[in-house]
């Protein structure tokens, strides 16, 4: 842990989830505390009765917890003490550093590749975003396809990955008006970030291209491609524009 | 016990599906929670019947449906009285109550434009039950419905004209049940009420605490574009001095959001599992019922409570769900006890 970085926060979010907050600035570093703390807490409650099993977000982990037993109160207690040892290296209790280590670890897997044909029916958007970077629509490709983006956290619908950081040159704000109807493997950006549609949906995200992989079926063990973590490179179809 | 088909569905109603407690445990992987929206009538319903508080029961939102009984047996009724009748002969089922059904006869959760006539305070959502719970394969550890992903229940969707829904079947009818009553004197949810709520992060510093002040103060109109994933809040608009859209974090059920444009947003059990929009308030556990009862077009309040009285009010829950379960299982349902000549 860095000097600079923020104490964590632990607060209860209503009585039946504690809140643990590490500052408001989304980066890897902070990504990566998440990550370690998430471990840090499966490997030492998930046993325990009355415990959730925590969702990371950008820079944070909610922790569910029965209202009665534990209740937040204690739940905040024990998170507190968890937190500060996740953070400091210290050795948890029975096993607790080993399987923290391995959930830790294992949070940190082999890069994905994402085949993915960029523009033309598969990404409409594609020309859209060159027009709001000012870039060539064969440069919006280059540098999409160029970085290594790491799964952040997930949401808004299953297996959906908030992947980051995007280029800085490719930063578009979110379209005007959603679509009401997105297809299943369309590659995405907005703000800071890149998505894949799991499923079809809603969206209100610059479509660039599209994938065939499968990011969720829900027969599969596990059902989601990606977790928290998972890094991901997305790579151009041979005939994609700016190939 | 053998799996029969025990209902068929005539007309689906608005929205009819098969919720049971959810999927608790995936938010790390994106995966709404699901489940009931109204887990304490669910529990009624189905204790109603000597099921499990959490076994699959059908949610029936407003209209519900209409269904044809393919075999004798018995159904608990429990949460907003949507009207419910049997079909051709007009007899009215309560809700809180199991009722015996003949195969032939059609069981419609909506009845004669009861349901239609209601008031604002009649509540949303009806469950209905059958002994052993409906059975669908378990997708991902629950038989509930996941509209937002298309899977659990029947294939991820609501019910349509022609399902067929299964169910253990006695070899004979258990009639005793059908007189089982949820017992006087437990309050069922679902009948209005104030919404107990803790602060959120937002509601600091003077703008934060006046919004507070705001959310407690107003009554507020569920709007028309409510569903599963949440309740839209039409009233003031809620001003705050926090970023309208922070980093996302994990947002339990019961969430109070506020969305850019000031509008209060109630999240429910199919809202994503992140979310970056300021959180005012949270829903006390004990009153996620009462949200998950409230019917587009109604209005809802609510109240700051302590954490010690969320605590006592769910305790309270709990235990009058285990009082009344345990009531039912006690009871033999062939003594004429005040309870039931009261129906």
């Amino acid at each position: 842990m860095s000097s600079t970085a923020p104490e964590p926060r632990i607060t209860a979010l209503g009585d039946a989830a504690v809140l643990v907050e590490l500052g408001s600035t989304v980066d890897l570093e902070t990504n990566r505390r998440v990550r370690s703390i998430a471990a840090r807490i499966t490997a030492a409650t998930d046993a325990l009765p009355g415990w959730g099993a925590p969702v990371p977000g950008a820079c944070s982990v909610l922790v569910p917890v029965d209202p009665l037993e534990p209740g937040v109160r204690s739940a905040v207690d024990r998170l507190a003490t968890l937190v500060s040892a996740a953070e400091t290296g210290e050795a948890g209790e029975a096993g607790d550093e080993a399987k923290a280590a391995r959930l830790a670890a294992a949070g940190d897997p082999p890069i994905l590749e994402i085949p993915t044909r960029y523009g033309g029916e598969d990404g409409p958007d594609l020309a859209a975003v060159a027009e709001l970077t000012g870039l060539t629509t064969a440069a919006v490709v280059e540098r999409h396809a160029a970085a290594t983006y790491t799964t952040l956290f997930l949401g808004f619908v299953p297996g959906f990955g908030y992947l980051g950081p995007l280029p800085p040159e490719l930063a578009v704000p979110r379209r005007p008006v959603p679509r009401t109807h997105v297809p299943a493997g369309s590659v995405a950006i907005a703000g800071a970030q890149t998505a894949v549609y799991p499923i079809e949906s809603p969206g209100g995200w610059w479509l660039i291209g599209r994938t065939d992989e499968v990011l969720w079926d829900p027969r599969r063990d596990p059902p989601a491609l990606l977790r928290p973590g998972a890094r991901v490179l997305f790579v151009p179809a041979p005939g994609s524009v700016g190939r | 016990m053998t799996v029969a088909e025990v209902l068929e569905v005539v007309d689906p109603g608005i929205l009819t599906t098969i919720q049971d407690a959810g999927r608790p445990g995936l938010g790390a992987l994106g995966v709404p929670r699901a489940g009931a929206c109204d887990p304490t009538s669910l529990a009624i319903a189905n204790l109603l019947l000597g099921n499990r508080p959490d076994d699959p029961a059908l949610e029936c939102t407003l209209s519900g449906p209409e269904l044809l009984v393919l075999r004798d047996g018995v159904v608990g009724l429990a949460g907003a009285d949507l009207g419910a009748v049997t079909l051709p002969s007009g007899r009215r089922l309560a809700t809180g109550a199991a009722h015996a059904v003949a195969a032939g006869e059609r069981l419609s959760v909506r009845g004669g434009g009861v349901g239609g006539e209601a008031g604002a305070e009649a509540g949303c959502r009806a469950y209905l039950a059958v002994p052993g719970g409906f059975e669908v394969s378990r997708v991902l550890g629950s038989a509930s419905t996941s509209l937002v992903g298309g899977f659990g229940g029947l294939d991820g969707r609501p019910l349509r004209a022609g399902d067929r829904l299964r169910a253990a079947t006695a070899t004979s009818v258990d009639h005793r049940l059908a007189r089982n009553r949820w017992p006087i004197g437990l309050a069922l949810p679902g009948s209005g009420g104030t919404v107990a709520v803790l602060p959120g992060p937002a509601a600091t510093g003077e703008r934060g605490r006046a919004a507070l002040d705001l959310l407690t103060g107003t009554t507020w109109r569920v709007a028309a574009a409510s569903d599963r994933r949440g309740l839209r809040l039409e009233g003031p608009v809620v001003e705050l001095d926090v970023p309208a859209d922070g980093p996302s974090h994990g947002v339990p059920t019961g969430t109070i959001q506020v969305t850019p444009s000031g509008q209060p947003l109630v999240l429910l059990p199919d809202a994503g599992p992140t979310g970056g929009y300021p959180v005012l308030a949270v829903v006390a556990t004990a009153s996620l019922s009462i949200v998950g009862q409230a019917r587009p077009g109604g209005t809802v309040r609510f109240r700051l409570v302590a954490p010690d009285v969320a605590r006592a009010e769910e305790r309270a829950r709990r235990d009058t769900l285990a009082a009344g379960g345990a009531r039912l299982a006690a009871t033999d349902p062939w003594d004429d006890l005040p309870d039931h000549a009261g129906a």
